[in-house]
């Protein structure tokens, strides 16, 4: 049950978000096609977790219009959920369980579960394999960022929300998201990926939108990205 | 059904967590103990203590079931493992009915420590073939506690002053489940001459049925942020 | 000056009926055959009783209406109803203990009625207390509106439960159980408590829109976007 392929996979027009007297949001029109990849951008407080959170149906928006998978992702809460993944830097993870119980629980309860066979395969390529059997709370960040990570291998989403992922990761940890975004792409996923980490998101290409204080400031291909920083600090 | 599977996939989670935590549950029994104990400070004679015994059971319940509802939603928080839960997507009333009978598992633990602690404490003669009724209300009562102590400490767990929100609401609202229970509790203890038992056993059975339906109805309009 | 609005008039209405109601009970109705002069205080004790239960029953349709519409202005109507429902349970509770007094010898006995709105009046408090810890607009209303139906559902368990709890009740107060010449005070002191509520509501709720509004700021202007 894929969704229909004519229409965006996201699409905001005007979306804004009123969070008390201040505007999270404001005025966003963007489009993500299917296979995009496109890379938030901005400093802290310019609206990028807003905005995935939005997308995600777990925001409301305050004006505008929102469709993901042509629904909007607040009424249709599973049908686009199902679709979705997302990624922040909250790892959504049981401290008292262990690796592999963690994994099993959201297994257990996702609309399309795995054979439970499949589980240790997905623990071992995120190098978790030999610790399955401790508990979370014994974890480093990057090993609980490993974990978090699986989800979006379990959900088999079409369209993965990834927050800040290079965060927390060693080198080693940072190099295998990259190849992974890289394959999923290779298979239709679609990515918006909010990110500090520039020199390594824009290596991933795509196109990337900046925002500032909750608005679009500037669009354009990633691999551009870098030099209109370079500019706005000359 | 998707949501039968999801109720117990979360069951067995929780009850794992709190038999991971289980010094957490310690705690809550030496609480519920504790609160008989200074009862009978309040009532120095032993006679008293007989005649209140099933009212001083009920409040030991209720004191302790605070600690055990602000506890449950706690750990659901801590990394936002609840927000996870949602995204996955897991339906929200197969959420509530996890916890609404994980704490009602936790509460009715608490019968078999409580009860006898009072037996002892207050020199109540009990029969055993009450031990049936005993159970039964005591079960009862759990679930009353549960439903509507699951609903608001899932609203109240992510905000400052839950310690003090979650009994201000709560109290009231199960008045008429306290009621129901300390009678019926005395009525097995002291005897029941005019067999009023089987009314008071109704009001439990309603309110309990009340609360398990609305707060599933409930329920998924505050899990998260609201429409 | 303004214009009157139609909810000045209603509580200008409520006023000028409690005036002219009281009197007429306090000079004109004969004196109760059983408690005398004493039960004169029924005349706003019973009036302010009945519009607790309406103003309660008011929040509850507010709170079901805030839920399934999620709109604003209901939960302004329904914090107006909650607040004259608490209101109206302080006011009720001294003149029930004031006319217990004389009447059973005690300032409080634990009677159906005085125990269950007591209860009441902490069921509804509560929410009112919950209602100033959130700060989320959206999320105070729609907490509100489930605690709100929550807390309803439970009043006619509580009234039950407080009823076969202590078996001393007396026969519910209503026109056809008293004598003719008290009836017409009565009903018109329960038109004019009812006005006034009403017109509390509206205020209130008013006053909670103008806030609500108060605390949101418009949106930002758009600023220029430079593509690559």
């Amino acid at each position: 049950m894929s969704s229909s392929p004519d229409h965006p996979i996201v699409s905001t027009r005007g979306l804004g978000r009123r969070f008390g007297r201040s505007w999270a949001l404001a005025h966003v029109d963007l489009d993500v096609e299917r296979g995009d990849l496109v890379l938030l951008a901005g400093a802290n407080g310019s609206g990028k977790t807003t905005l995935l959170r939005t997308i995600a149906g777990l925001i409301h928006r305050t004006t505008g219009a929102l469709a993901v998978f042509g629904r909007d992702p607040n009424r249709a809460r599973a049908f686009c959920r199902s679709r979705l993944c997302l990624v922040t830097h909250h790892g959504y993870l049981y401290d008292h369980l262990t690796a592999l119980e963690m994994l099993e629980l959201w297994n257990r309860l996702s609309p399309s579960p795995l054979p439970a066979p499949e589980l240790m395969p997905l623990l071992e390529r995120m190098g978790l394999a030999e610790r399955a059997d401790h508990e979370i709370r014994g974890f480093s960040a990057g090993m609980r960022k490993r974990l978090t990570l699986l989800r979006a291998e379990l959900e088999k989403p079409e369209l993965v929300l990834l927050d800040e992922p290079f965060s927390a990761l060693d080198p080693d940890g940072q190099r295998f998201l990259e190849r992974w975004i890289r394959s999923s792409r290779e298979q239709g996923k679609t990515f918006v990926i909010a990110s500090h980490a520039l020199t390594r998101a824009t290596s991933l290409g795509g196109r990337s939108v900046l925002l500032e204080r909750g608005q679009i400031a500037w669009r354009g291909p990633s691999s551009q990205l870098l030099s209109r920083f370079q500019e706005a600090a000359t | 059904m998707i949501v039968l599977r999801q109720l117990v996939a979360l069951i067995g989670k929780d009850l794992r967590l709190e038999w991971r935590r289980r010094a957490r549950l310690l705690v809550v029994f030496v609480f519920g103990a504790m609160t008989l104990l200074l009862f009978s400070f309040a009532l120095p004679e032993t006679e008293m203590l007989v005649r209140a015994s099933g009212g001083l059971l009920v409040l030991a319940l209720l004191l302790s079931s605070t600690l055990g509802l602000a506890e449950s939603f706690r750990v659901e928080h801590e990394d936002r493992a609840l927000e996870g839960l949602f995204l996955l997507p897991v339906e929200p009333v197969a959420v509530f009915y996890s916890k609404a009978i994980a704490n009602t598992l936790f509460l009715l633990a608490l019968g078999p420590v409580l009860a006898p602690a009072a037996l002892i404490l207050y020199s109540v003669q009990v029969d055993p073939s009450a031990i049936a009724d005993f159970a039964l209300i005591w079960a009862l009562a759990a679930a009353g506690l549960a439903a509507p102590g699951t609903l608001y400490s899932g609203m109240t767990s992510r905000m400052r002053g839950q310690d003090v929100l979650l009994p201000l609401l709560l109290f009231p609202l199960v008045g008429p489940l306290l009621l129901a229970s300390v009678k019926s509790l005395n009525l097995v203890i002291l005897g029941d001459a005019m067999d009023q038992l089987g009314s008071w056993r109704n009001l439990l059975i309603a309110f309990d049925v009340i609360y398990w339906s609305i707060g599933g109805v409930l329920y998924p309009f505050v899990c998260e942020e609201g429409s | 000056m303004k214009p009157l609005t139609w909810q000045h008039g209603l509580g200008i209405l409520g006023f000028g009926l409690l005036v002219t109601g009281s009197v007429m009970g306090l000079t004109m109705a004969p004196p109760e055959r059983h408690m005398g002069d004493v039960s004169r205080i029924a005349y706003i004790h019973v009036p302010t009783a009945w519009s607790m239960l309406l103003a309660s029953t008011f929040a509850f349709g507010w709170a079901l209406t805030s839920l399934w519409t999620g709109k604003e202005r209901y939960d302004d109507l329904l914090a107006g109803s909650l607040e004259a429902t608490v209101i109206l349970s302080v006011l009720m509770l001294p003149s029930g203990m004031i006319w217990a007094k004389p009447t059973w010898g005690v300032w409080w006995d634990w009677d159906v009625r005085l125990t269950s709105s007591l209860v009441g009046l902490l069921l509804f408090a509560g929410i009112l207390a919950l209602r100033t810890f959130v700060d989320e607009p959206k999320r105070r209303a729609t907490w509100t509106a489930v605690a709100t139906i929550v807390a309803y559902v439970d009043i006619p368990l509580i009234y039950f439960g407080v009823r076969w709890w202590r078996s001393i009740h007396q026969v519910q107060s209503s026109p056809e159980t008293v004598s003719g010449g008290m009836i017409l005070p009565w009903r018109i002191n329960a038109f004019a408590v009812l006005f006034i509520t009403l017109w509390f509501i509206a205020m209130r709720s008013r006053i909670e829109a103008g806030r609500r509004q108060l605390e949101q700021a418009g949106e930002p202007e758009r600023i220029a976007e430079a593509v690559a």
